[in-house]
């Protein structure tokens, strides 16, 4: 396979994972809007923080108006993440690497794509959110639906869930990073200094509420989401499960001489570290030390396979 | 009465009686609910918008990308009329694959005085680079897209030879791949002959022409000058079905007298490059100093015969307009036989007196630029006001080697759905032909181009044109 089309097919997935995420940022604060939550501004805030676009939100507008930001994420152009400008992006690499993927899973991009181009011509109101991002996480699926069931196990669908776990894990992280003052005001107070609603919003923004109670037999507390989010195997967002997969994929793609392989090591560090993370550890320190590390994964990926 | 028939049209006759390859299909058409045609006009739209079968205007600023308009009423050929256009289209793709091969060696054509040196020397599109290299399996034209119209005497006529890199056959599977779910119960009528076996016959005859030993299989990528070129469906589609790389300028490199591309594990060769590139681009050594779609040192490879080049590097001569009207002396000359299928009269403005005769009459002449593609820069007289005519003059007078012209042929006409039903277009027809030293293998049907606005005789994508499914009947 050549090199740019790895790389094509690398981006093609992180952008379309982050588009996920960002419906899922999205759908986490619209909720609390539907309550009129006095924590909205912060949720907001914490979101746009996240998503690194507070600043050039800001810019334009004084208050977190909720529809504002809404729209902000879904389809303006100052907001170069936004969900139309992602799925836009991911359909240029799939265009760029087409002859890498099966029609099924090129025709799901590209009607992804026109799907949104036309829904989007418009400004998203109240009651178009929550159809909107439920249409739009379907024809996403989609996308992975066809992925799982038309292409060949090898290496080239190795790089899409390369690109994909590569994006979740920096999501997740900054999700956590974000809010870390949860995580770390337990240990000063020693006492839930936080109500259930807002650690109810963190799993929310990753779609990951009803699965945690299920696991958690119902009991919400901060150890335990943090530990659901950062180690846990079997949850698909979470750290731990992000880093198991990416190890898995760049052992599959390249078979041999793998335990010198930069990027398997950088990989296996970021595996230990989350493995001996210690409660109470400083969780601001200890995630951003994991943000760089994926960071620097994501470039040794790039020279490893030739991306350019 | 259906339509009123201007010219000939090729599914009624002036009194409207149906032509017998039609008689079926209009009488299916009759029983159709016209509000389920229209809905399956829309359809097909859909089908196109969907699998992004698009392409890009180049004079456009903007990035969108295009749908080609397709017509749902599909462009039915007899058997007997094909076959002779098949034989035509052989005799020609291999008359001109001897051409290329004489000029870039002995020149025999020059030194009978058949064909002017003129013609070659003042011709960006010859290569004396190319002088005697021998291609493998003296192949140049692998692949030709020979574009035909019919006129009024119910007969096919030549209009360009394209051998540079000749597009459209993406769309010929694609039109016949949508028809074909949209109107089952027609192809169940009708023993509607196969085309979508191309991409495997071009596949066996690019291997045909390996520069390896026979039992190595040979490593086949498409060459591409990248997402934003206009056909880039098409190259992305062809790489696809040969299971080859799409292969840009920027993956390419010569390594150790080879043509090799970066891949996850490092450098690949390559043996047979499928080349979407024009030859200019093809390596900034050799050709335009500029280019970054080739790759440097591309050409010293092809010398050294490490690789296979399709198609040929310098058989773009071959199609330029001035050497088209000598096309019926070439045939004659390698092959000593009559041609075929016939050209349209071409006159040259390079000879003093048929220049005068193109100015004199050019209101009745369409004029033609000799390099010019894609149905720029030209000029239809009958269409043309005062003003344009007096500036195409200026423009002939400045450079008249660089233009001929030609009558303007009244094309046939194809019925096209309408919002009123059936109406008249005029169409051409694009067949693609392939070339190996096994012989010549001609599409069963091609692209069949259409304008859609009424009247009009351009029929290019690119100014408002469309496609049909083209239909060659079986035995």
């Amino acid at each position: 396979m050549l090199g740019s089309t790895a790389d094509s097919l690398f981006w093609m997935f992180r952008y379309i994972e982050r588009a996920e995420n960002t419906l899922c940022l999205i759908e986490s604060g619209f909720q609390l809007h539907l309550i009129s939550s006095k924590n909205l501004k912060n949720e907001w805030d914490a979101i746009l923080k996240t998503s690194s676009i507070r600043q050039f939100f800001t810019k334009n507008n004084s208050q977190l108006d909720s529809l504002k930001i809404i729209n902000f994420m879904f389809k303006d152009q100052i907001n170069s993440n936004n969900i139309y400008e992602l799925i836009s992006k991911a359909r240029e690499n799939a265009r760029r690497s087409r002859v890498a993927m099966t029609l099924e899973v090129w025709e799901s991009v590209n009607t992804c794509w026109l799907f949104l181009k036309e829904q989007l011509k418009k400004n998203v109101t109240e009651n178009r959110v929550q159809s909107l991002i439920k249409d739009t996480r379907e024809k996403i699926a989609l996308i992975y639906g066809y992925l799982n069931k038309t292409m060949l196990k090898d290496e080239i669908l190795n790089f899409c869930y390369l690109g994909t776990y590569i994006e979740r894990f920096n999501n997740t992280a900054r999700i956590l990073n974000t809010r870390q003052y949860l995580l770390i005001e337990e240990r000063l107070y020693g006492l839930e200094y936080y109500n259930n609603f807002q650690l109810e919003m963190i799993l929310r923004s990753i779609s990951s509420y009803r699965s945690f109670m299920w696991k958690n037999q119902n009991t919400i507390n901060s150890k335990k989401v943090s530990n659901f989010l950062i180690s846990d195997k079997d949850m698909p967002r979470s750290l731990m499960f992000s880093i198991q997969e990416t190890i898995q994929c760049i052992k599959l793609i390249l078979n041999k001489n793998i335990y010198k392989n930069a990027c398997y090591k950088t990989a296996q560090n970021i595996h230990r570290k989350i493995q001996s993370r210690k409660m109470f550890s400083n969780n601001y320190l200890f995630l951003n030390d994991l943000i760089d590390l994926n960071m620097k994964l994501a470039t040794e990926i790039e020279e490893e396979f030739n991306f350019h | 009465m259906v339509y009123k028939i201007k010219n000939v049209d090729e599914a009624f006759i002036s009194d409207n009686s149906v032509r017998t390859n039609y008689k079926k299909y209009y009488n299916w058409f009759n029983n159709q609910n016209f509000s389920n045609l229209t809905k399956k006009n829309s359809e097909a739209f859909k089908f196109f918008k969907d699998t992004g079968i698009t392409f890009k205007v180049y004079s456009d600023n903007n990035d969108d990308e295009y749908l080609i308009p397709f017509d749902i009423v599909p462009r039915i050929i007899n058997r007997r009329e094909w076959e002779k256009i098949v034989k035509g289209i052989t005799q020609r793709v291999i008359a001109i694959n001897l051409f290329l091969n004489d000029i870039y060696s002995n020149q025999e054509i020059i030194n009978s005085g058949i064909i002017p040196i003129s013609l070659l020397k003042n011709n960006s599109a010859f290569f004396p680079e190319m002088m005697g290299l021998t291609p493998p399996n003296k192949i140049y034209n692998h692949i030709s897209g020979i574009d035909l119209i019919k006129t009024e005497k119910n007969d096919f006529y030549v209009l360009e030879d394209n051998v540079r890199v000749p597009s459209g056959v993406s769309y010929m599977i694609e039109n016949r791949d949508t028809m074909m779910k949209l109107f089952p119960d027609l192809f169940s009528k009708y023993a509607v002959t196969d085309n979508r076996d191309y991409p495997n016959k071009l596949s066996k005859i690019l291997k045909n022409c390996s520069p390896l030993n026979r039992k190595k299989e040979p490593n086949i990528a498409v060459l591409t000058p990248g997402v934003h070129n206009s056909a880039f469906f098409e190259h992305a589609f062809l790489a696809d079905q040969l299971g080859a790389e799409l292969v840009e300028g920027k993956d390419l490199r010569v390594l150790d007298k080879f043509l090799k591309m970066k891949t996850i594990r490092g450098w690949e060769k390559i043996d047979i490059l499928y080349r979407r590139v024009d030859d200019e681009y093809l390596d900034p050594l050799t050709f335009k100093e500029d280019s970054f779609l080739g790759v440097p040192g591309l050409m010293e490879v092809y010398r050294n015969k490490n690789i296979t080049i399709a198609n040929a590097p310098g058989t773009g001569i071959a199609d330029d307009k001035a050497i088209y009207s000598y096309i019926p002396e070439i045939i004659n000359f390698y092959l000593g036989e009559k041609a075929i299928l016939k050209n349209v009269k071409t006159f040259k403005c390079n000879d003093q007196n048929e220049l005068k005769y193109v100015l004199d009459n050019i209101h009745a002449l369409v004029v033609k630029e000799v390099h010019g593609s894609g149905g720029y820069g030209m000029l239809i007289g009958p269409l043309s006001s005062k003003s344009e005519i007096l500036e195409f003059k200026n423009k002939i007078l400045k450079n008249p080697n660089n233009y001929i012209a030609q009558p303007t042929l009244s094309l046939s006409t194809c019925p096209i759905f309408t919002k009123k039903g059936l109406s008249p277009r005029h169409v051409d027809l694009r067949p693609f032909a392939l070339l190996s030293n096994k012989g010549v293998s001609v599409t069963n049907g091609g692209l069949t181009r259409v304008a859609l606005k009424k009247d009009s005789l351009v029929v290019n994508s690119s100014q408002g044109g469309g496609t049909k499914d083209t239909w060659v009947l079986g035995a």
